[in-house]
This record gives C-alpha cells, structure tokens and sequence, in this order.
C-alpha cells in the first residue's frame, strides 16, 4: 500500500570547502493514490528528493523504496527501466524535446517501451483530449506556450499509465491563472487514474490543492500536514 | 584596438574544443601542404638538374627546325668559331660545340644503331657530365683521333671492349655514305638506360672527317652559372648569333620536362584547391555557430548602440586569430615533418621505377625552404579569412528586438 | 526495445534544426566525396590510358623470348619459330591471338638521311602490333602478308628521313654471321601512333622478307600472346609455359615494363593516401559539427534519459545523424562526380602537356574512369571512417548524467 519509502537519506553536496546537506535524515512514507506536495523555499532540497525518489539520483545513504523495489542499489540501466514503466516526469521547463510535435512528445516513452503505433495514436489522442490539447497535436514546442507545453509535459507523464508521477516545481514558469489550471489537471487525473502525485513548489496556492502537504528546510522535513480535500 | 582584442580573444576560449578542432583542421592541411610542395618543387629542380646535365645543358644554339627534325643537314657553320665567339663575348667557359648523327654501329659480332655526338673533349667536359661517367677506360682527350666513348649497355650489346675496334656506318650531311673505324677508349654509365643504350661519343674533328662536315656542327651547348640566369644569357646569345640559327632554352629542348612538371602541377592544384576548401567551409562553419549562438548577444549590443561593422569585424578578429595560430602551427608542423624526412630520405613502394623514367635517385630527400614553407599556410590563411566573411556578413542583416528574442 | 523508429526521426530532425550549419558539412562533405571519385576516375584514366598503350606499344601481354634477347636483341637470340602443330596448340589452348615476330635493331637510312629504328617483320594477319601502333595507316597501305615486301613506317620517321610513299629506303642490320646485311625497300604507307616516340621507332615488314634478308631461316625474336584481359596475365603465362616448355623465356608485361606495373601499384597507393588525407581534413569539421550539435542539446539528451532512454539510443541517435550527414553528402558527391564525367565525355584534351605526358608514358587526351570497385571503397571508406569520428562525441553523450544535464544553462 505505500508507494514511496524513504529511509534516513542523506545527501550532501560539496561546494568548493563547504558541505551542502541537500537532504539530511529525511524520512517519508507516501501512499498509493496520494496527492502529496513537497514545499521548500529556493535551494531546500526539493529536486534532490524528487530525484532521489525517481532514480535520477543517488543518495549517499539511507534507502528509496518503490514499492517492493529498493531504488538506490539498481544500476543504471534498470533504473533507467523503471523510469520507464513506473514513473512520469514533469519538470519546471525544458520538458519537451524540441523536434518533436505535442503528439510525438507524449507518444515519445511510450514508443521507446516498443508500443505499437495504433495503440500509441490512441492513447496520445485520449490523453491530449484529457488535458485540453487536441486541437494542437502538431504542433512543436516552440509553437506553443509555457502552460500548453507544461500540459503536454503532463500527459506525456501520465500516459503510459505510470503509478508514479514527480512533478519538479511544475508551475514556475506559469501566471498565477495557469498554474491553477495545471493543478486543478493534476488533481483530476489523480482521482480518475489513482496515480499518485508528489509535487515540489514553494507556490501558496499550489500546496493549496494538496491533501498532504510536506514542508522543508535545509534538507530537513520540518512539517507533514494532511489536510483535508479541496 | 584593446577591448575588441580581447573580446575576440575570450570568446575564442568560450568552446576551447570547438577552437582547437578548427585549428587542427588547419594544422593538418598545412602540414600536407609543406610536405607537398616541398617534396613536389625539391622533386622538380632534380628533375630538371639531372635531365639536363647528360646532355642538354641550359641552352643550345641550334639551325632552325633540327631540334624537332634533327636532320643532318640542319647545321651551324663554322661552329668552332661561334663557340669560340660565344666563349669570347660572354666571358663564360662552359660552352661546346657538338655534331650529332645517327650511325649503325658493328663490332665484330654485333651491330646497333646509335645516336654519335662528336664532341670537343676539353669543353665538353664542362658543359656535360657524361665524361665523368665514365667508368671503364678514359674520356676522349684530342679532337682528331679515331676514338668512341659507349654507353655500357651498348658496349654490353655490342660485346665491344676497350680497345675494340667498332665501325660506323651512316649517311653524311649530304646523303651520302658514311662509314669509319674508331676504337673504343671508355665505356660510360649513366643509369638512363636510354642514354647508356643509345648514346656514342667521338672527338668533333673525327666525326667532321666521317660526315662531311666540313667545319659545321649542329649545336653550340651551353652552362650558365647558374639557373636563374638562363633567361638574361639567351638574351644576349640571341643578340650575338646570326640570322640563320636559333637559341633554345632548356624547356624548348625538353618540352616534356617541363610538361610533366606541368601536369604534375596542376594534379597537384586539385588536391591543394580541394585542401584549403575544406579547411575554409570548416572555419565557415565554426564562425557561423559562434554568431548564430551569440545572436542574443550581439542584439543587446546592437541596441545599445555598436554598429554592425564593428562586430563584423570582431568575427574577422576572431577568425585571423584561429588562423595564424593554425598558420603557425601548421607550418611548424609540416616543417619538422618535412625535416625528417630531408635527413631520413622519402620513399615508397614502385618508386625505384618510376625514379628511374625521371632521372631521380631513388629516395627524395625534401627540402625545406621558404616558399613551400610559407604558400600553403598562407593560402589557407587567406582562404579562412575569406570563408569567415558570410558569417561577418550576416550581422549586417540583425535585428536588434529579433535577435534579443532569440535565446 | 524497439526505439529504432524513435531514433532515426530524431536523428533527421535534429538534422535540419541549425541547416545552415548542416548545409556547410554537407557542401564540405560532397566537395570531399567529389574530389576523392574525380582525382581517381583522372588517375584511373591516365594509368588505364598509360598501361593500354604500353601494352600495345609491347604488346602482347605475354611475351616469348630466347632467354637472352632481352638484355642482348640481336639476331643471335632467336626463337624457333612456332611451327603448325604448336599453332594448333595456341587454337586448343584457345588462346585468342599470338603472333610471331622479327624484331631487330636497325639502321634505315633514305636519300638524306639515317635513323636508329626497330626493324619488325610481321604477319599482318596475326599481327597485332601494327594495328595497334599504326591503328592509322594515314598514307599509303598497309601490308598485306607475311611475304609482303613493302615497309609501313611512322609519319614522323617519314619526315625525317624526307621520304614519303613510293619512295626507297634501305634498312641496315646484321645477320647470324655479324655480317651487316641491306636490303632496299619501298615505302607502301605511313602510320600515326598515338605516342610521337613510336612513330619514329617502328618499320614493319613482312617477316618472310625480313627473315630472308637476315638468313634466319623461320626463326623470330618474340612470340606476343595476348588474352582477353590484360590484368589477369598470370593463368595466360602458365598455358604459354606449357605450351613451349623449352628454354625460352615467357614473360607477362607486368615483367617486361617495370614502370607500368610499378605505377598501378603507387597509383592503388596513392587513391587511399588521397581518399585518407581528404577524409581527415573532412574529419575536423564533422566532429566539430558533432561536438557543437551535443552541445547545444545537453538539456534534451538529460531529458530523454531522465525519462528512461537508454544510453545506447542517445549513442545510436548521433551516429544516425552523423551517417545520415554523411550519406546525404556522398550521394551529393557521386553524383557531381558523375555530372563531372559526363561533361567531359570525350576525354580531357591536355594535348599542351603532349610531351609531358609522354615522358609519363601517358597519351595526350585523359579519359576519366569511374570504376565501380573505386566508387564502392570512397564511399563505404567515408561513410566507415565517419562513423568512427562521431564515436567519440556520441559517447560522450550518452555517459551525460541526466540530472546534470537537464539543469544545465
Ligand atoms: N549539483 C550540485 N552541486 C552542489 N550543490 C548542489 C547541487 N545540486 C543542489 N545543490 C545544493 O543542494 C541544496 C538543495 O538543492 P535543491 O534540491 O535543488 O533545492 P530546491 O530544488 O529546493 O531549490 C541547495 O543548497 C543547492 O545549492
Ligand atoms: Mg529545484
């Protein structure tokens, strides 16, 4: 039942003499099918641990639990696997390849997992038409702007019906009017999908939307809220 | 001067490695082309050097039309005195005068056809280094005796020996029969099968008793101290000789010499063209994605006021400073290759044969000088500054509010 | 994993993002692959040109000789002449021609002059050499048989000696006594040859004529075979071997001009010297090319591994891109080439450099030759080296740490 479990893990940067702990003992436990918002101001630790939890990154101790499977002893090629079929990623920008079309974009994990194409054309079509896109399916990224971009970059995440999805700071390029658009998208797609959702932002109303709110600081869990639905 | 100096300098340094690919561009076709050319003008200048130090010399003065036809009759009059006036007027010794027909040589078991010179022994020497080529007996030393020099291969053919006695037989100047006794007194070997095959030597008088010759030649040799001056002594031999000769240069005598230079040269212009070409369209192409990755940059200075030109000419900065360090480079290189090779010798398979269809010893040992030093980098330089201009061009056509867009 | 389809869509793609820079590789790279076929297809030409006529200058790719005409061409060394059983073993052997020549030095002298030359007595009918020298009987005729009293000789041989057709001339050489033996004859016609020098070195007759006026009785100097194709020589020489195993000497042309065969051999040399000082100055602007085009798409190639892309795909990725580059400037290349060729399509008149090129041993119109063999090696040699050039830049891509590389500025 719990989908993430972080155990004691530390991180530490070195900056020229000074030691920088990006996360410091940090445990969580997430559930399946949560909602979950990590807030921290600016250099807390918030990507160090969405990468932690995605296998983007290594902690130098302490372990990361996807469900049954401990993350921090795979290799790179099977966490490059499980990134693959278990998690979607939607990062704060530069989260579309470029010569890609929104369509190709969305359908790009799903073809390096050997999908075949009809079925890939009717998932990307159903997820574009879940997040309000399907009248810009050719179109590439530059051609559209920072909150239709963000939307593809999440049904690029969730299309491969991944039982994870990190979102890194997603709407930090966004106005206020979008950002509350992409949330309200997140949120609607983690009650019709189960999905669980662990979101990073140091935006107000953003953590507004969360049933569980994660406060950090200095790589340190200082707050765990639930709170209740919106 | 200063800030755009530096400018230039620094943003060379923005993608080191980028920099120094397009510099090793142009050090490896810097290096090929000292190599080449020094190879190619050191490989020339013996070609010619030994072409015509068997017989031909720097000029000859000739009747017109035998040295296409080489007609016996075709002749010098009173040749001895021509080269005794040529000698006299241009105050240089290395000049002969010589007789040349065709003649079947019989030893008692053998007989051959040959090309028979008859030569002044004592200028001969001077003007042709067969004399020293001879390896077995002696060079003919008076102007009357009935005495022949032989080419080894003839002599081998002939199965003639010092001391033989090998007879002539020919036309004369004027059709009629020739036919004379001369003993063989020096066997000669050049290693130019052809000349060594083909070639007879008798002392001038004798050759003007067995072919009527009657005081004439058919040709006045001549050396001049050195190969630049060639040009300058045909002027003046050209103002000293009568009506009814001619003077021709060494490239008149031996066209192919030179028409194989030729060739060989304008091969060679293709794969040097093609060379500095690729070197150009790679320093274009550096330049064009150092102002394309720079267009916001330059917007910002753009609207701030700097004009277009001066960052055109920043480019060009940017440009000449890879470029004389690949000039520099590439020429250091290829020198010391080059170098290595000037005391080590250069060969390679199947050259043997093709030396010897050249008159060229058997290894090349190039020389460095300053031209085969120097041209290639230079024209490269050149070329890069030229390839360099599109990109300088085109901040002629920025936009200052599009370029800031761009990221 | 089947990203195959993935891979090759981005590699077009990123392609054509900067094409200004692509177009540069893409000019540099046909202008490379152009150079490398049109020198060759000149050098081919040259050397085919080269190596035809000498071997028709020989000719006879293979070669009979007593064993000591070669260094000593006299009258003494002689061959017995290949009588009709033998001939009838040339037939099996299906050899497609051999002829049986005199071939003495000699002096021809005319009412003004006298020249060396190569005395030839020939079969006309058999004969080769005549046909392929003379391929112009410009003036005159040509012989008619082997008994044929009349001489055929070069129009410049003509002119020095200022004789013409219908005129005398006597020819000098010397018996198997060491008796100088003359025999006059009429000039029956003129030939042109394609290099000057042979003209002025052959004067062919009948062989009976030549072999009675040297009292050899049937015997002759060389016996020239030729087959079907002048590089493979070597079955050719074993059957001709077989077929005289005497004491004679047989030699393939290879053997008899060492500066022909040389020269195919540095010619081969000098196409992959070529082919490889080209490529390497090609090399640096297509790693450069590389090097900038991973630069610029750090974030993206962070990107596609945070998502699950393997590494092998970015890897595969770039060198699909770098051949893509490289085919694209190839096909560009082989097909200037080929436009180049046909421009040119009866050959290059240098006739400037005539003598030049005689001394080369070449004739004085180049015909260009494309051969496949030669097309085949640039291109899979470009395409082979390329792809190892983007190696290294590939790699180095496909080793980014994502997180790295997606936060990179
Ligand atoms: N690659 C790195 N090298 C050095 N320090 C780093 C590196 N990545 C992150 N840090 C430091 O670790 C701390 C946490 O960073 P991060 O997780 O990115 O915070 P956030 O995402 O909350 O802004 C910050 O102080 C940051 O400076
Ligand atoms: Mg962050």
């Amino acid at each position: 039942m719990t989908a993430i479990r972080c155990i004691n893990v530390c991180k530490t940067y070195h900056q020229g003499r000074d030691e920088i702990k990006a996360l410091d003992h940090v445990d969580l436990a997430i559930d399946e099918g949560a909602f979950v918002c990590v807030s921290a101001p600016s250099g807390g630790g918030k990507t160090t641990l969405l990468n932690a939890i995605g296998g983007l990154d290594m902690p130098d101790s302490g372990e990361v639990w996807i469900g049954d499977t401990r993350i921090d002893q795979l290799n790179k090629g099977e966490l490059a696997e499980l990134r693959l079929r278990h998690i979607g990623f939607v990062f704060q920008a530069y989260n579309l390849i470029p010569v890609l079309t929104a369509r190709e974009n969305v359908e790009f994990v799903m073809e390096v997992r050997g999908v075949p194409s009809v079925e890939r054309q009717k998932k990307s079509r159903e997820i574009l038409q879940e997040v309000g896109l399907e009248d810009l399916e050719g179109r590439r990224p530059a051609e559209m702007s920072g909150g239709q971009q963000q939307r593809v970059a999440v049904a690029r995440a969730i299309v491969t019906d991944p039982s994870l999805v990190l979102a890194d700071e997603p709407t930090a390029n966004l106005d206020s009017k979008t950002s509350e658009g992409l949330m309200d998208l997140f949120a609607k797609l983690n009650k019709d999908h189960g999905t669980t959702f662990v979101i990073s932002t140091h935006d107000r109303r953003v953590m507004a939307h969360a049933r569980r709110l994660v406060k950090m600081l200095d790589g340190c869990i200082v707050e765990d809220i639930r709170q209740k639905g919106t | 001067m200063g800030i755009t100096f530096r400018l230039a300098w620094r943003n060379l340094w923005r993608h080191p490695r980028r920099t120094w690919l397009t510099i090793s561009a142009m050090i490896f076709s810097n290096a090929v082309l000292v190599f080449m050319m020094s190879l190619q003008l050191g490989t020339y200048e013996l070609m010619i050097g030994n072409t015509l130090q068997f017989l031909t010399g720097h000029m000859q003065v000739q009747a017109p039309g035998f040295k296409d036809d080489m007609k016996m009759r075709q002749v010098v009059n009173d040749i001895d005195a021509l080269a005794e006036t040529l000698r006299d007027q241009l105050k240089l010794e290395d000049i002969t005068p010589r007789s040349s027909g065709f003649a079947l040589l019989s030893s008692d078991s053998r007989s051959y056809g040959a090309q028979i010179l008859g030569v002044d022994p004592e200028y001969e020497r001077r003007v042709s280094i067969i004399p020293s080529l001879v390896k077995q007996g002696r060079f003919l030393d008076t102007r009357e005796a009935p005495e022949i020099v032989i080419g080894e291969v003839l002599a081998r053919n002939l199965k003639a020996d010092l001391g033989d006695e090998v007879t002539l037989l020919g036309s004369g100047r004027d059709g009629s029969f020739a036919a004379a006794v001369a003993t063989v007194v020096g066997i000669f070997h050049s290693g130019i099968t052809d000349l060594d095959r083909g070639i007879a030597e008798v002392p001038i008088g004798f050759f003007d008793d067995v072919f009527y010759m009657q005081g004439a030649g058919h040709s006045v040799v001549l050396i001049t101290p050195g190969f630049w001056m060639i040009e300058p002594y045909k002027v003046r031999v050209e103002e000293l000789i009568e009506d009814d000769v001619v003077v021709h240069d060494w490239d008149a005598l031996q066209p192919g010499l030179k028409q194989a230079i030729q060739a060989d040269l304008s091969g060679a212009m293709i794969i040097y063209t093609v060379l500095v070409i690729l070197v150009a369209f790679s320093v274009m192409n550096t330049q064009l994605m150092s102002v394309l990755e720079r267009t916001h940059e330059f917007g910002v200075v753009m609207s701030l006021g700097v004009k277009p030109a001066r960052l055109g000419w920043l480019v060009i900065l940017e440009t000449t400073l890879m470029g004389l360090g690949g000039l520099c480079l590439g020429a250091a290189a290829g020198g010391l290759i080059t170098l290595w090779f000037s005391y080590n010798g250069f060969s390679f398979p199947g050259m043997d044969q093709m030396a010897a269809q050249f008159n060229l010893p058997q290894r090349f040992f190039p020389q460095v000088t300053l031209l085969s030093l120097c041209l290639g980098p230079t024209i490269v330089f050149i070329g890069s500054l030229l390839s360099s201009g599109y990109p300088a061009l085109r901040l002629f056509w920025l936009r200052p509010v599009e370029a800031m867009r761009t990221v | 994993m089947n990203t195959a389809g993935i891979v090759m869509r981005l590699a077009w793609r990123n392609l054509w993002r900067n094409y200004r820079r692509t177009i540069i590789m893409l000019m540099a790279i046909s202008i490379g692959a152009w150079a490398m076929i049109f020198m060759i297809a000149m050098l081919r030409g040259m050397v085919g040109d080269m190596i035809r006529d000498g071997i028709n200058a020989l000719p006879g790719v293979v070669q009979v000789h007593h064993p000591d005409y070669r260094d000593d061409p006299s009258v003494e060394n002689l061959i017995t002449m290949p009588s009709g059983e033998i001939e009838s073993v040339f037939k099996e052997a299906q050899i497609q021609y051999f002829s049986p020549r005199v071939r003495v030095p000699a002096i021809v002298t005319s009412e003004r002059a006298s020249r060396g030359v190569t005395l030839v007595g020939v079969d006309p009918a058999k004969e080769s050499l005549i046909q392929a020298v003379g391929s112009n009987i410009g003036e005159g005729r040509n012989l008619e048989s082997v008994d044929d009293s009349g001489v055929v000789i070069g129009h410049r041989l003509a002119n020095k000696l200022e004789t013409s057709v219908g005129k005398r001339i006597v020819l000098m050489s010397q018996d198997r006594n060491n008796e100088v033996v003359d025999r006059g004859y009429r000039v029956i016609g003129l030939f042109t040859a394609k290099l000057p020098a042979q003209e002025e070195m052959f004067v062919f007759s009948g062989r009976t004529v030549v072999q009675k006026m040297l009292g050899i009785g049937d015997a002759v100097s060389e016996v020239a075979v030729s087959g079907p194709d002048y590089k493979l020589v070597e079955p050719l020489v074993q059957e001709v071997r077989q077929i005289f195993n005497g004491s004679e000497e047989v030699l393939s042309w290879q053997e008899l001009d060492e500066y022909l065969s040389a020269m195919m051999g540095i010619i081969d040399g000098f196409v992959f010297v070529w082919i490889v000082v080209i490529f390497l100055a090609l090399s640096f602007g297509l790693v450069n090319t590389l090097v900038m085009a991973i630069f610029e798409r750090v974030r993206e190639i962070g990107l596609m591994l945070a998502l699950g892309m393997r590494p092998a795909s970015i890897l595969s990725q770039i060198i699909v891109e770098s051949v893509f580059l490289l085919l694209i400037g190839l096909a560009i290349g082989n097909v200037l080439a080929y436009v180049t060729m046909l421009m040119l399509p009866a050959g290059i008149d240098i006739s400037d450099l005539a003598d030049g090129m005689e001394l080369m041993g070449a004739s004085d119109v180049l015909h260009p030759t494309i051969n496949v063999k030669d097309i085949i090696i640039v291109n899979t040699f470009v395409l082979f080296l390329g792809v190892l050039a983007s190696l290294s830049p590939a790699w180095k891509a496909s080793r980014y740490e994502p997180v790295e590389a997606i936060t990179k500025v």
